[in-house]
């Protein structure tokens, strides 16, 4: 099995046992909604509290060896000026992007999610809607593309 | 919809593809695994913060930046 399918399972393992209040959004939550593209990244929106930013400094920590540079990830950074962190772990090819609002345009609790399951494993997806709804008018060519494709495949209503 | 048409090699690596939910996952990570092998950028290792998205987007889209480097993924 490639590296990465385990290297994935380890952080959506870590994510599920510290209880992280997260919802996947990106690529990977398109893949696992039935739409396939390549990406480098795990794109994770979070709830913005202290103690969850803890929580996903334990997961991370969990899921790499307790790589010190975690400690970089600050809750007065995720929850002040700075809501966009990327962790690039001391290995693997896999990186992670943490945010805890997109813009004006999202928050943890404004994104619907679902549960999806892989082994054993719960995963918190973003919903087809909601994915579409986080692409459909960004700049990002990359983004329109993807929002037409989750239109196409989900039936969804241009809003 | 068996055939699909683009303009252009970039066009075409990023169109999504459906998959059925049973296995989408594993077609995810081995389409992933796939693309890596023939576009493998390096990346600094450790913890970087953005102001914005766009910020974030822009920082990536500079990394490993020479004449090969393929469409942001």
């Amino acid at each position: 099995m490639p590296v990465e399918r385990d290297e994935l399972l380890r952080i959506l393992g870590a994510f599920e046992s510290e209880g992280l209040d997260y919802v996947l959004i990106g690529a990977a939550a398109m893949g696992f909604q039935g739409l396939i593209r390549a990406t480098e990244d795990l794109d994770v929106l979070i709830k913005a509290t202290p103690e969850n930013v803890q929580r996903l400094r334990r997961a991370l920590g969990a899921a790499y060896g307790e790589d010190p540079s975690i400690d970089d990830i600050l809750e007065s950074d995720l929850l002040g000026d700075y809501p966009v962190v990327r962790y690039y772990p001391p290995s693997g090819d896999l990186f992670v992007a943490v945010m805890t609002r997109l813009g004006e345009v999202a928050r943890f609790e404004t994104v619907e999610a679902e549960v999806k399951e892989v082994e054993g494993i719960r995963v918190k997806v973003a919903t087809p809607a909601a994915l579409y709804r986080l692409k459909k008018d960004t700049m990002r060519p990359l983004d329109r593309q993807d929002a037409a494709a989750l239109r196409e495949r989900f039936k969804l209503r241009y809003e | 919809m068996p055939v699909r048409k683009f303009r252009s090699i970039k066009e075409m690596n990023a169109a999504p593809l459906p998959a059925a939910p049973a296995d989408a996952f594993d077609r995810f990570v081995r389409h992933c695994a796939r693309y890596r092998k023939i576009s493998a950028r390096r990346y600094p290792r450790g913890v970087f913060k953005f102001r914005t998205i766009a910020e974030a987007q822009r920082a990536r889209a500079s990394v490993g930046s020479g004449s090969d480097r393929r469409e942001s993924l």
